[in-house]
């Protein structure tokens, strides 16, 4: 039992030159085991490419089978920070906040009122912009109605470059999340942003201004019909200013959608109708 | 205490099989040393050559201050205990041994995974540190589970030991002392009496009919007397020596204690046992295999994705993570605990059927047995001598020699029968114990030797009450048995009352007994001995001798009264009345029976392609007999001996290969080479080994599986237990059965039967094939669940199937399933068929991996789970195309509005409650494809159609993962999303693999040997 025989014995597994047998196996042999096992594959990726096909074929092209995920649709804010939801900047220190700016210029160019105008219809506001499809035939493509960037006014950094961050007044846009055939609000009534400071911050956060008034989205821009049938559809956004918030502290906020028919969603979920981030301002 | 000592050491033998600690050389000397022939010289010494050699005194033995001295000098007189093992260290062997190693690698690898995330990540994902958590607890359990059941098995080992202190009478200063067994030394006079265990190794100085039982020691079954005489150059054989341990049966006996404790032959025997290595159960090292066949595939995979994840971007500690992963994911969560299950079920089983098994592990070794190595006494015989045949009327009659008195019977009617059963009665000092009358006949005790006891019970049971027979017969005169005349008699009144002659019997040796007579009874009517009727009796006498039987002449004569009125004084030591001139009346010869139950089991190890060797201390003639009765030795094989009688020739010019059968004596054995030794275990398959020492047993057992079989050894005596512990498998006698031999077997047939191994056999087969199926379908599910982690880490796709659910498919579903495999019956008779080939024969081979892996897995599991994945989550807005490369974005928990095909925008919680529904979906779609997998692991060539489906359990088991899986998906904590659909989207993967299977399987039976067998028949 010398550690030679054994070596001898891995080296004739490997290559037996006797018997001509690669691993145990001649040449023939693994051909056979081979091509078995290429066909088998072949074989089976057919079967699976031909189920999936066929799953693929009871799927519709402009609405998904399932959307009970989606009954609480979620809310997300502008400026985002990599990972997390916090706002954190020095006034004195440009490189701090320029970044926050930039990211909103960056996501507000889609809406520059040139743009809409000349993708978008002006629709009539404070009603939904319904665009039924008429049995089997498909009122395609959807036409989507104007977000312009000056509704957002002194958040729309037209006058202000700078979304007011360099002076401590800084702008959060909010928005809510797409879902298909949504019809958010009731009775007229549309749906509406509303932020407050958690409840030990409730005395420093100050004055707010929402942009459009009242940080209502308006009813015009749903229900939304789908990436494929709306293409330019453009998401309604609410801005919302700190006029004179508390500085050099942290200040934690939460921002909800106020509907009747959009349910409060699950205490899990932490951005269903509801959107929380941390803003802090430092000036010395 | 010298005897309860000495049963410690019995206890201490508990056999732990995986002792592999290399031993020194000189351990290895020791040995071989041990393995040699007692070197006992003692018994060719004269009397006073063994006293000058202890300095002792044949009349006043030992002085005290000597015995202290010597005591002192050599030591107690008790075997040596061997070290004994620990409780935890048996624990540890159980949680650390054989399949636990891959389950604790694989926990260790998922705590460093864990500890490698919680150092590098902020909020490290818990799965790692669950599953080592979980790998953890299972391997604890298990070893639990193994190490109750072992004790459980001991446990009931411990009720077999008896541990009465012994006591010794010694003469020490000319004074006889009762002292404790423990304190005698070599040199002392010790006095034995019937009943008496010997103390030590006696050189026997003087003896009044003293009769020792040594059949512990060398399984001959007949006391042997004892005299000062050496008989004998082999110190087993000569007259003059007695063995510590064994029991002197009637008489008295004087002699020198000329060796105690671990050097007695003996403890020699003991020592050799408890000091023998065994090599693993053949199911260890096929487990062993599996682990490397599972390690290699893991470390493959593991590597293949490293390198591929190294190469896709990954940083090397996520690559070492997935690394870590990929081989943890191959590690068989469950398979440690079915296949303990699955062993301890047969052995339960096993119990049932009066199998004992005392290592799980065992359980199978019986079904790989290739050789049985079975020991004659007690074993395949009744352990009693039975009469077996008579002679008488000038023709040989059968008794009737079965355990419950079914066989068939002889004409009583003759009155030559009636004369020749009052002769046997009266003419015999062995009676029934008292107090026995309710018990059958055959079941009484009886105080007396064998043969005696055997002529009581055959005419008690063929002409009622021998002992009213004796009351009308009163007993005169007696000379008893006694070697010189070789005959025993008795004078005894007449049952007549009127008739006031008295009637002389005699029974002996039958040429003694012939010579005494002049007439010869037939039909009842006297006749003159002449030639004729001479020659008749020499023919029946060599006949029943050449049955390897003990015969035994009788003879009667009634005394004329006018020589021996009544009242007549007979002098048995001054013989004063008439011995010759007798009348003859008929032989009757004995043996110890085979069971009943022997010959069919030894016919069905035959067809099972095992060997049965016959192994016995006993004469070769009555081997052969016996060899011959129950089939070792088949009708029409001849042996080499019987060669040459036939053709007339001299056993020299017999060609031994023409020979099939073969007696070997132990003295031959002795002389021959390791060569000549694998030559006879070769050439002839059916083997009788006679007159075999301990050693001789080993060495036998040793040339087997120096020839690759895996051995199974019977045996009930001391003799036994150094073969037994060697043996792959050691099979010892639950009723019969010294402790020694229990201690060193590895299981105990309760009922004392060799048919009951038979049993054995069958369910250690049915196992082995069980224990594929079980792996085999535990393994199936073993590959999907690194699929989707393999694809995950590739393409980017959320996460198909998590560990948990892993963990519930592997410790939940599949349990009961895997485990109703082993409930499954036979596909085929297996007890037709070869016993396997422990080299060729693997539990896991190539093709039970490449069918598992490569095909039905792929097939069914892997395609099945994905479906339902893709099938989810496109009906919830992602498709296909989406969700490659999406996995980034998708687990990061600050993207909370995830675009998805359709345009709508989805939060972290949502698409990840999406995520688990796709995990149950997978799970339940795997659980979908395990109710077509557990059918097609059923069987491995038959159809399911032919085989049926009358395992309750594992009906049982389909239901039971149906629910458990409907409890998983549909309980409240799990949050899952809407929808049933995902119940089918795996059956048509489900009944593809079903299918296919069956079209492999109809292949395999259609062309045997062909490729479809050679690829794929696991």
């Amino acid at each position: 039992m010398s550690k030679d025989g054994e070596k001898s014995g891995w080296k004739e597994y490997i290559w037996n030159p006797r018997t001509r047998e690669f691993m145990g196996r001649t040449a023939s042999s693994w051909g056979l085991i081979l091509l078995f096992y290429v066909v088998f594959y072949i074989f089976l990726a057919g079967l699976f490419a031909l189920t999936m096909y066929v799953m693929l074929q009871t799927l519709d092209d402009y609405k998904p089978t399932w959307q009970d995920r989606l009954a609480t649709p979620g809310m997300v804010i502008r400026p985002k920070s990599d990972e997390t939801y916090e706002i954190v900047y020095d006034t004195r220190n440009t490189e701090t906040w320029d970044l926050y700016a930039q990211a909103l210029d960056k996501f507000l160019t889609p809406y520059n009122n040139s743009l809409q105008t000349e993708k978008n219809k002006e629709c009539t506001p404070d009603e939904y912009f319904l665009q039924e499809d008429t049995g089997d035939v498909k009122n395609n493509p959807k036409r989507s109605c104007q977000f312009n960037r000056t509704i957002l006014e002194a958040c729309s950094g037209i006058n202000d470059r700078y979304y007011g961050y360099q002076i401590g007044q800084p702008c959060i846009i909010i928005k809510l999340n797409r879902v298909i055939g949504m019809l958010p609000g009731k009775d007229g009534q549309a749906p509406f942003v509303t932020c407050a400071a958690k409840r030990e911050d409730t005395d420093k956060i100050g004055e707010m201004v929402y942009f459009p008034p009242n940080g209502i989205f308006n009813l015009m821009y749903y229900p939304y019909y789908g990436k494929k049938a709306q293409v330019n559809y453009s998401q309604p956004l609410v801005a919302v200013k700190f006029l004179n918030i508390t500085t050099n502290e942290d200040v934690n906020i939460e921002c909800r959608i106020n509907a009747t028919n959009i349910p409060i969603g699950s205490e899990r979920d932490k951005f269903a109708g509801r959107v929380s981030f941390k803003l802090r301002i430092n000036t010395k | 205490m010298g005897y309860g000592r000495s049963d410690s050491y019995r206890v201490a033998t508990t056999q732990d099989k995986d002792d592999r600690s290399p031993k020194k050389k000189k351990g290895a000397k020791d040995m071989d040393d041990l393995k040699k022939e007692v070197p006992i010289t003692e018994h060719k010494m004269s009397i006073e050559e063994v006293c000058r050699k202890y300095q002792t005194d044949i009349v006043q033995g030992l002085t005290n201050a000597k015995a202290a001295e010597y005591l002192i000098r050599d030591g107690p007189n008790a075997l040596t205990p061997p070290p004994t093992t620990p409780e935890w260290v048996k624990f540890c062997r159980q949680l650390f041994g054989g399949f636990s190693v891959l389950l604790w690698t694989g926990a260790i690898l998922c705590f460093l995974a864990y500890a490698i995330q919680a150092a590098t990540e902020d909020d490290p994902a818990g799965d790692n540190l669950y599953l080592g958590i979980v790998l953890t607890a299972v391997v604890v359990i298990t070893g639990c589970f193994s190490y109750f059941q072992e004790a459980k098995s001991s446990k009931i080992m411990e009720s077999f030991k008896n541990m009465v202190p012994q006591q010794a009478l010694v003469i020490r200063e000319g004074e006889k002392v009762q002292i404790n067994a423990e304190e005698v030394v070599g040199g002392d006079l010790v006095e034995v009496k019937g009943g008496d265990r010997i103390p030590a190794d006696i050189r026997v100085v003087s003896a009044h009919g003293c009769k020792v039982d040594n059949s512990s020691l060398t399984g001959e079954s007949e006391p042997q007397s004892r005299s000062p005489d050496c008989t004998h150059d082999n110190p087993l054989e000569t007259r003059n020596i007695a063995f510590f341990s064994t029991n002197c049966v009637e008489g008295t006996a004087r002699g020198i204690v000329i060796c105690t404790g671990d050097n007695t032959v003996m403890g020699r025997i003991a020592t050799l046992t408890s000091g023998l290595e065994t090599g693993k159960t053949p199911i260890a090292k096929e487990i062993e295999h599996f682990i490397h066949i599972i390690t290699g595939v893991a470390v493959f995979l593991g590597l293949t994705f490293f390198i591929l994840a190294i190469v896709l971007g990954y940083s090397w500690l996520e690559a070492v993570i997935f690394l870590i992963g990929i081989i943890v994911a191959n590690v068989p969560e469950g398979l440690l605990a079915t296949v303990t299950v699955c062993l301890t079920l047969t052995a339960k089983r096993m119990a049932k059927k009066n199998c004992l098994v005392k290592n799980l592990e065992a359980v199978e070794t019986l079904g790989s047995t290739s050789t049985i190595c079975s020991d004659k006494t007690g074993t395949l015989t009744q352990n009693r001598m039975t009469v077996a045949h008579m002679w008488f009327d000038n023709q040989i009659h059968e008794a009737d020699t079965t355990e419950d008195q079914s066989g068939a019977s002889f004409d009583k009617s003759s009155i030559t029968w009636i004369s020749l059963a009052r002769v046997a009665a009266l003419c015999n000092r062995a009676q029934f114990k008292a107090g026995q009358d309710q018990l059958p006949i055959l079941k009484r005790d009886v105080a007396g030797d064998a043969s005696e006891s055997a002529l009581l019970k055959c005419i008690e049971l063929s002409c009622g009450s021998v002992r009213a027979m004796r009351d009308r017969n009163k007993k005169v005169a007696e000379i008893p048995f006694n070697s010189t005349n070789k005959y025993q008699l008795s004078v005894h009144e007449t049952e007549d009352l009127n008739d006031n002659r008295y009637l002389l019997v005699m029974k002996g040796a039958p040429e003694r007994v012939l010579e005494c007579c002049s007439t010869i009874l037939v039909q009842g009517k006297e006749q003159p001995l002449d030639e004729e009727l001479k020659e008749a009796f020499q023919n029946a006498y060599m006949e029943l001798g050449g049955l390897g039987e003990r015969v035994l002449g009788f003879c009667h004569v009634l005394l004329p009264e006018d020589q021996y009125p009544k009242g007549f004084a007979f002098d048995t030591d001054d013989v004063n009345f008439q011995t010759k001139d007798l009348c003859f009346v008929g032989l009757m010869s004995m043996i110890d029976p085979p069971r009943a139950a022997v010959p069919d089991a030894v016919g069905k190890c035959r067809s099972a392609g095992i060997k049965v060797i016959m192994v016995t201390g006993d004469h070769p003639i009555t081997a052969k007999a016996i060899a011959k009765g129950v089939g070792i030795i088949s009708e029409g094989n001849e042996t080499v001996e019987d060669i040459a009688a036939r053709l007339n020739i001299p056993v020299s010019q017999v060609n031994p290969r023409d020979a099939k059968a073969c007696v070997c004596h132990g003295t031959d054995l002795k002389d021959l080479s390791q060569d000549q030794m694998d030559d006879i275990l070769r050439n002839h398959t059916e083997i009788v080994f006679a007159r075999t020492s301990p050693q001789q047993k080993l060495i036998i057992v040793e040339g087997c599986q120096r020839l690759g079989a895996i051995v199974a050894v019977t045996g009930d005596g001391v003799n036994d237990s150094p073969a037994l512990k060697k043996a792959d498998i050691g099979v010892a006698m639950g009723i019969s059965g010294s402790d020694v031999s229990k201690q060193a077997a590895d299981m105990i047939l309760l009922d004392d039967n060799f048919a009951s191994i038979v049993t054995g056999v069958e369910e250690g087969r049915l196992i082995f094939d069980n224990l594929k199926k079980s792996i085999a379908y535990t393994l199936t599910s073993n590959i999907p669940e690194i699929t989707p982690f393999l694809l995950f880490i590739i393409v980017n796709i959320p996460l198909p199937l998590g560990t948990i659910t892993i963990l519930c498919i592997d410790l939940g579903t599949d349990m009961v399933p895997a485990i109703s495999l082993a409930y499954e019956a036979a596909e085929s008779d297996i007890m037709k068929r070869q016993p396997r080939n422990p080299f060729r024969d693997k539990l896991v081979n190539e093709r039970l991996i490449s069918i598992a892996y490569g095909q039905i897995v792929t097939a069914g599991f892997a395609l099945g789970g994905f479906f339902a994945y893709f099938v989810i989550l496109a009906e919830n807005g992602f498709l296909p195309t989406t969700l490659v490369g999406i996995r980034l974005n998708w687990d990061d928990r600050s993207c909370n509005d995830l675009e998805d095909t359709y345009g709508q925008q989805w939060t972290y919680e949502q698409r990840k409650i999406v995520e688990f529904t796709c995990h149950t979906a997978f799970f339940v779609s795997i659980v979908v494809v395990q109710w077509a997998d557990v059918i097609i692991c059923k069987t491995r060539r038959n159809s399911v159609f032919q085989q049926g489906m009358r395992n309750k359990i594992l009906i049982f088991g389909l239901f039971e993962e149906t629910a458990l899986a409907a409890f998983l998906s549909y309980c409240p904590v799990t949050h899952v999303s809407h929808g049933n659909l995902w119940w089918f989207c795996a059956f048509p993967y489900s009944f593809l693999i079903f299918v296919y299977d069956e079209v492999r399987k109809l292949l395999i039976r259609r062309n045997p040997g062909g490729w479809v067998e050679r690829e794929t028949y696991y």
